[in-house]
């Protein structure tokens, strides 16, 4: 087939695409309300849910968390770009890390010494360390599905960040069953859950965000 | 100041004429990186990379940021498909984005080189498709033909074109040799 012949079928496809964004937070969407009912129906929610909503250290968890999953989110976009791995900027992650080190280190310095430690290990941290990749499951996979339909040029750092997108939504999930409000705890098992779910994504993004 | 980013807007936005333009006017930029880098796959083994690397933007031509320069975005994509496409063929080639910037277009050519590779992937696609895919392609038939040859209404015939342009790609992917 001569160039010119496959460029003339090309330019008869004309069927256009969706932008990316809306592709992204219309599969995210689903992917955390499905966590968030299993999450009930399995484990329930906590039963002062409320009440910690409004609690300035037990809201911190959805903050921090949130705020992965958008500012990963907007990285995740760019990168999807196939120019995107050379101009991607990733300080707002590294703010979002900092703050986490800075709620952490506050948790340190007013919990009594004595305390520390319990308040570190707290009870639930398998349940954390179980429940955060399992609830991360779907929506990461939400974000492979709309970075498939992008051109990332950078596919196991595309993974990672979808990682982080989908472990970030995951983790604010989990929260709402959570009642260790210790940021010792939070920080401690839930930046644990998130690195391990990151590291998984990568690997999978390195295979399946190929094209 | 670009008419390359102008092409492409206009084409995203559905409009065929601009966009063949917009192909015609990068192909022959892709021609020279890929011979310059490429001499041992012959003319027509370049020209099968030239025509991977338009497939590859034509599905991706949606990721580009039309507040964005077209220049980066579309190198991007043939620098990421034509290591791709040598490394499919058994050859590492490191290839720096400047090669673009630098190279020089082939000459336009009147008959350009007949390549093998996507003649083979449309003969692998079912009947419906490649025949479609033939019709448009290689007798240049618009769609309303098409489909009166076809038995089929105008957008059925834009459906099975989208749908037969993906499964090429993804042919692409699994039938590295």
């Amino acid at each position: 087939m001569k160039t010119d012949d496959l460029i003339r079928a090309l330019a008869a496809d004309t069927a256009p695409e969706r932008p990316l964004a809306p592709l992204m937070v219309l599969a995210l969407v689903p992917a955390l309300l499905v966590g968030m009912a299993g999450l009930w129906l399995v484990m329930g929610f906590r039963s002062d849910l409320w009440a910690a909503a409004f609690d300035p250290v037990a809201q911190m968890r959805w903050v921090l968390t949130g705020a992965l999953a958008l500012v990963s989110m907007r990285l995740g976009l760019v990168l999807a770009r196939p120019e995107g791995r050379g101009v991607v900027r990733f300080w707002p992650l590294l703010l979002v890390a900092l703050a986490a080190l800075a709620v952490l280190l506050w948790a340190y310095v007013t919990t009594p010494p004595e305390a520390r430690s319990m308040a570190t290990y707290g009870k639930t941290q398998w349940a954390c360390l179980v429940g955060i990749p399992l609830l991360s499951v779907l929506p990461v996979a939400a974000v492979m599905w709309a970075l498939r339909r992008g051109a990332t040029t950078a596919p196991a750092l595309a993974g990672a960040v979808a990682g982080l997108i989908g472990s970030g939504g995951g983790a604010a999930v989990y929260a709402m069953h959570c009642i260790e409000d210790s940021p010792l705890f939070y920080v401690t098992w839930y930046g644990l859950a998130i690195v391990g779910v990151t590291v998984v994504a990568s690997v999978i993004g390195a295979r399946v965000l190929r094209w | 100041m670009d008419d390359w980013g102008q092409l492409l807007g206009q084409a995203n936005a559905g409009d065929a004429p601009a966009y063949a333009h917009f192909l015609q006017a990068v192909s022959p930029v892709l021609r020279g990186v890929v011979r310059a880098r490429g001499g041992a796959l012959g003319e027509a083994g370049c020209e099968d990379v030239v025509q991977e690397v338009l497939l590859a933007i034509h599905l991706k031509r949606h990721t580009w940021d039309p507040t964005a320069p077209v220049r980066p975005w579309l190198y991007a994509i043939a620098r990421y498909k034509v290591v791709d496409a040598f490394r499919a063929r058994g050859r590492r080639i490191d290839l720096p984005i400047e090669d673009f910037t630098e190279v020089l277009a082939a000459a336009p050519e009147r008959d350009p080189t007949e390549a093998a590779d996507m003649a083979k992937m449309i003969g692998m696609l079912d009947d419906r498709s490649s025949a479609i895919v033939r019709k448009i392609g290689l007798e240049g038939a618009s769609m309303a033909e098409t489909g009166a040859a076809m038995r089929m209404t105008e957008g059925a015939v834009r459906v099975a074109l989208h749908r037969a342009l993906k499964t090429l790609a993804s042919l692409r992917e699994r039938h590295v040799e």
